[in-house]
C-alpha cells in the first residue's frame, strides 16, 4: 500500500515537472542562426501523391539551390520546413498551425484542395500562403492567401482570347461547348466562362461534367456534335482529357472543331494516353515553359533535378514548385530590403503583415528564370502570375505558339452567383 | 468494473458511482488540471491536434455505439459526420443562423440520414450491412457535390467561426474548450449509455440478436436507436469541423476516413468506453508523429533512397499496426490498460 502510494506520488511529480519545464524546452541551447523560415506541405503521400511528391521535391531542391549558391534570400539562409500532408483536410490544417507556431514567415501548399482546407485558419490569422495551383475561391475575395500561377477560369479565357484574336476568322460568335471535370478544375473555367462570354463575344451552348475515372464520353459528345459547336473546351487532367478526345475523333467531332484545353490537361501524359496522331493539332494553354526551353532558370534547374531527383525530370509539376519556391526567396528577399531582418525575426503576426505588405505587395517584374509568367503584384488581385502561353500539339510534341498572354483579372465576388 | 482489494461499496449510488476511490477522485482531477490548462502551455499547434483528437473522439464514441456496442457494422461514418458538417455550413453561412442551432441541427439531420440508412439493418448483417453503408457513403457525397445551390458543390462552402451569445471561438485555445467541453459530454453520455436498458439491449444485440428479439427486445427499434445516436454524434462532430476548419470540401469525407474510424475504434477497443480514447489517441498522435518528425527526418536521412519512400511509411505502419492488433490484441489498447490496471492492483504480488 505504501508502495503504491508512492508510486502515484511519484508519477504525479513527474508529470508535474515535465509540463512546468516544458517551455523550457525552446528556451535552452545554443544561439539560434539568422534565418529566414517558411513552411511548404505537400500532397506527398495519398491520393495526390504522383503530383504532391515531385512538387515536394522541387521545393526542397529550390530552397538547397538557394541556400548553396545563391547565400539564401538577402544574405539569410533559407530554413525550410517541408510537411506531408497525405492530401488530408485535417493534416493540412495541423500542418499549418504548426508553421505559425514555429515562426515561419509564410506557407505553400501545392494543391488547391489543400489550400481551401487551410486557408481560414490562415486568413483568421494573417498568415500569408501561397498555392501552386489555384482556384478563385481561394482569393476571390482578396485576404491573405496568394496564386502562385492563373487559375484555371484564367486559362479559360486566355485560351478564348488568343482564340478570338488569333483563330476565329467569321463576323458570327464562336460556339463554345465546355467539358469540365466535376472539381474546381471544370468548375474554374465555368464560371469564367460564365463572367466573361459576353465580353468576350463568343456563346456558351453546352456545359457538360465528367468525372476523373470517366471511360467514355460518347452520349455527352453525341448530344455536343448535334449542336454544332465551333470549340471545345476541355477542363480536366490528362487521362479524361485523352477519354473525350478520343471519344470526339471516334465520332467525326474531331478535326472539324477547334479543341482547346486549360493547363491540368496539356502535359505529355494526355499525348502518351490519347497517341499522338489523335491529339495532334489541339490547343491548349500552360503557365510555365517545358523541360529544356531556352530560358535562363532552366539550367541550374535541370542540374539539380538530375543530382538530386532524377526521376522527376520532365515532370512540370516540378517546374511549378521550383519556381514557388523561387517566388518564396524573392518575397523574402524583398521584404527583408523593405523592413529589416528584424522586423521579420519573430516569425509573429506583425513579421507576417510586414512581409505580406512589404514583400509579396511589393513584388514587381519577377521573372523566376524565365520558367513561368512574370511575378508581379496588382492591388485587389492576388493572382501573381497572371499569364500562360498558348500551345499547340504538333508531331506529337507540346509546341508553344504564343508568347505570354494575361488573363484579365475576373471579380467573381461581385456576380450573385459566385460561390453558390 | 473490478474493484481494488479492500473497497467494497454498500449503497446503489456506490455501486453506480464512475469514480469510486480517492485515487481515481485524485487522478481525474489532476487530469482535467491539466487538460483544462492546456491552452496555457500548449502552442497552437498542439492545441490543433488537440482539437483534431477531440472530434475525431466524438465521431469516434458515435461509431463505437453503433458497432461496438450494438454490432452494426458501418463502413459510412465519415459520410454522416459531412452530414453534420454541411448542415451546420449551410444554416450559418447561408442562412445565418446561430452556431448552436447549426451544431444540433447537425446532429439532428446526420442521425435522420443514419436512421434512413439504418433500416437495412433489420433485415441484412455483417459484411451485407457494411455494403449498405458503404452505399450511404457514396451517396451522401454524391449528393453534397451535386447540390451546388445549397453545398456549394464541389468548390465548397465557406463556414463562420463557432459563437455562442456573442462570444465568438476564435482561434485554437478558445475552440479548444467548445471542443472539449462537448467531448465531455459526450463521453459521460456513451458511459452512462452503455449502463443503461437502452446500452444492455445494444449488447445483447450484439451478441445474439436472436436471443434478443427472443427475449422481448424490439430489435428494429434498438438498432435504428442505435443508428441514430451513432449517427448524431458523427454530425456534431461534422460540424464542429466544418467550424473548426472554417471551408468545407466534400473532399475531407473519403471512404478512407471511414475506414480510419474503424480502425481506430478496433485499435482503442470495441465496445468499451475508453476504447475511442485510446484509438483515437494513438491514431492521430501517430499520424502527427509519422508527418512531423519520421517522414522528414527519414527524407533527409536516407537521401540514397528513392525520393518520397518515407511517405509510404505512414500508410505502411498503420496497416501494419491494425493487422498486429487484430492478431495479437483483438479487445484493443481498452483490454491492455484494464490488463495493467489489474496487474498494478495486485503489484508487487504476482496473484
Amino acid at each position: 500500500m505504501k508502495n503504491r502510494k508512492f508510486v502515484i506520488f511519484a508519477g504525479l511529480i513527474c508529470l508535474a515537472l515535465m509540463v512546468a519545464l516544458l517551455p523550457l524546452g525552446s528556451a535552452c541551447g545554443p544561439e539560434e542562426a539568422k534565418t529566414l523560415k517558411i513552411g511548404i506541405t505537400t500532397p506527398s503521400s495519398g491520393k495526390a501523391a504522383e503530383k504532391g511528391a515531385p512538387m515536394g521535391n522541387a521545393n526542397r531542391d529550390a530552397i538547397e539551390y538557394v541556400n548553396a549558391e545563391l547565400g539564401g534570400a538577402a544574405g539569410y539562409p533559407i530554413e525550410l520546413m517541408w510537411l506531408d500532408n497525405g492530401y488530408d483536410a485535417a493534416k493540412v490544417v495541423t500542418n499549418v498551425n504548426r508553421f505559425m507556431d514555429e515562426g515561419c514567415l509564410m506557407f505553400a501548399t501545392a494543391s488547391s484542395a489543400m489550400m481551401s482546407a487551410s486557408m481560414e485558419i490562415a486568413n483568421r490569422a494573417e498568415f500569408p500562403g501561397l498555392a501552386s495551383f489555384t482556384a478563385p475561391s481561394l482569393y476571390r475575395p482578396p485576404k491573405h492567401i496568394y496564386g502562385q500561377m492563373p487559375d484555371y477560369g484564367d486559362d479559360a479565357l486566355a485560351f478564348a482570347s488568343y482564340f478570338m484574336d488569333n483563330i476565329w476568322q467569321e463576323s458570327r460568335k464562336p460556339k463554345f461547348a465546355l467539358h469540365l471535370l466535376n472539381n474546381p478544375t471544370g468548375y474554374g473555367a465555368r464560371d469564367a466562362f460564365k463572367a466573361k462570354a459576353d465580353e468576350l463575344g463568343i456563346e456558351i451552348i453546352s456545359v457538360d461534367e465528367h468525372a476523373a475515372t470517366t471511360t467514355s464520353e460518347m452520349e455527352s459528345l453525341t448530344r455536343i456534335k448535334a449542336s454544332n459547336p465551333d470549340v471545345l473546351y476541355i477542363s480536366s487532367t490528362p487521362a479524361p482529357t485523352a477519354v473525350i478526345i478520343k471519344n470526339a475523333y471516334d465520332l467525326g467531332l474531331y478535326p472539324g472543331v477547334t479543341i482547346g484545353l486549360g493547363h491540368a490537361g496539356i502535359t505529355k501524359a494526355l499525348v502518351d494516353i490519347a497517341g499522338a496522331d489523335i491529339v495532334e493539332g489541339v490547343y491548349g494553354v500552360f503557365p510555365t515553359v517545358n523541360w529544356g526551353d531556352d530560358v535562363p532558370g532552366m539550367a541550374k534547374m535541370t542540374e539539380y533535378c538530375r543530382n538530386l531527383h532524377p526521376e522527376d525530370e520532365g515532370n512540370m509539376d516540378y517546374i511549378t514548385s521550383w519556381a514557388q519556391s523561387l517566388i518564396m526567396v524573392e518575397i523574402l528577399r524583398v521584404a527583408v530590403g523593405n523592413v529589416g531582418y528584424d522586423a521579420l525575426a519573430k516569425g509573429d503576426v506583425d513579421a507576417w503583415r510586414a512581409l505580406e505588405t512589404q514583400g509579396i505587395q511589393k513584388l514587381k517584374d519577377y521573372d523566376v528564370g524565365g520558367l513561368h509568367g512574370p511575378v508581379n503584384y496588382t492591388a485587389g488581385d492576388n493572382r501573381l502570375s497572371k499569364s500562360v502561353r498558348v500551345f499547340q500539339i504538333q508531331n506529337g510534341v507540346i509546341t508553344p505558339i504564343s508568347g505570354w498572354v494575361e488573363a484579365p483579372v475576373v471579380k467573381y465576388e461581385d456576380f450573385d452567383w459566385f460561390g453558390k | 468494473m473490478t474493484l481494488p482489494s479492500g473497497t467494497r461499496n454498500y449503497t446503489y449510488a456506490q455501486d453506480m458511482a464512475i469514480l469510486r476511490t480517492k485515487t481515481q477522485w485524485v487522478l481525474m482531477a489532476v487530469f482535467l488540471v491539466l487538460l483544462l490548462t492546456a491552452p496555457l502551455y500548449l502552442g497552437n499547434y498542439l492545441l490543433s491536434v488537440a482539437n483534431l483528437i477531440g472530434i475525431t473522439l466524438i465521431a469516434a464514441t458515435g461509431l463505437n455505439i453503433l458497432t461496438g456496442y450494438c454490432g452494426q457494422l458501418s463502413v459510412g461514418h465519415a459520410g454522416f459526420i459531412a452530414v453534420g458538417a454541411y448542415t451546420s455550413a449551410v444554416l450559418t453561412n447561408r442562412l445565418e443562423l446561430p452556431f448552436l442551432v447549426g451544431l444540433i441541427c447537425a446532429g439532428l439531420m446526420a442521425g435522420l440520414v443514419g436512421l434512413i440508412f439504418g433500416i437495412p439493418s433489420i433485415r441484412v448483417k455483417g459484411f451485407y450491412l457494411a455494403i449498405t453503408t458503404i452505399a450511404a457513403q457514396f451517396i451522401i457525397i454524391w449528393v453534397i457535390n451535386h447540390w451546388s445551390s445549397v453545398t456549394g458543390g464541389f468548390v465548397g462552402i465557406p463556414v463562420p467561426e463557432a459563437s455562442i451569445g456573442g462570444f465568438t471561438f476564435r482561434g485554437e485555445a478558445s475552440q479548444f474548450y467548445l471542443i472539449f467541453g462537448i467531448v465531455m459530454l459526450v463521453i459521460f453520455f456513451a458511459k452512462n449509455l452503455a449502463r443503461t436498458r437502452v446500452g444492455r439491449a445494444f449488447i445483447a444485440i450484439r451478441d445474439n440478436d436472436l436471443a434478443a428479439q427472443v427475449m422481448g427486445i424490439n430489435i428494429f427499434y434498438y438498432k435504428l436507436l442505435a443508428f441514430f445516436i451513432g449517427c448524431f454524434l458523427a454530425g456534431i462532430a461534422g460540424s464542429l469541423m466544418a467550424h473548426w476548419i472554417g471551408f468545407m470540401n466534400a473532399e475531407h469525407f473519403s471512404l478512407t476516413e471511414s475506414i480510419l474510424y474503424i480502425g481506430m475504434i478496433i485499435i482503442g477497443g470495441l465496445g468499451t468506453t475508453l476504447g475511442p480514447i485510446f484509438g483515437v489517441v494513438f491514431i492521430r498522435l501517430l499520424q502527427q508523429v509519422l508527418t512531423v518528425m519520421v517522414v522528414p527526418s527519414l527524407e533527409s536521412t536516407f537521401t540514397a533512397l528513392p525520393s518520397g519512400f518515407a511517405t509510404g511509411v505512414a500508410p505502411m505502419l498503420f496497416g501494419l499496426i491494425i493487422v498486429l492488433f487484430l492478431i495479437l490484441e483483438p479487445r484493443g489498447l481498452a483490454h491492455r490498460w484494464s490488463l495493467f490496471k489489474s496487474a498494478y492492483r495486485l503489484w508487487p504480488f504476482s496473484y
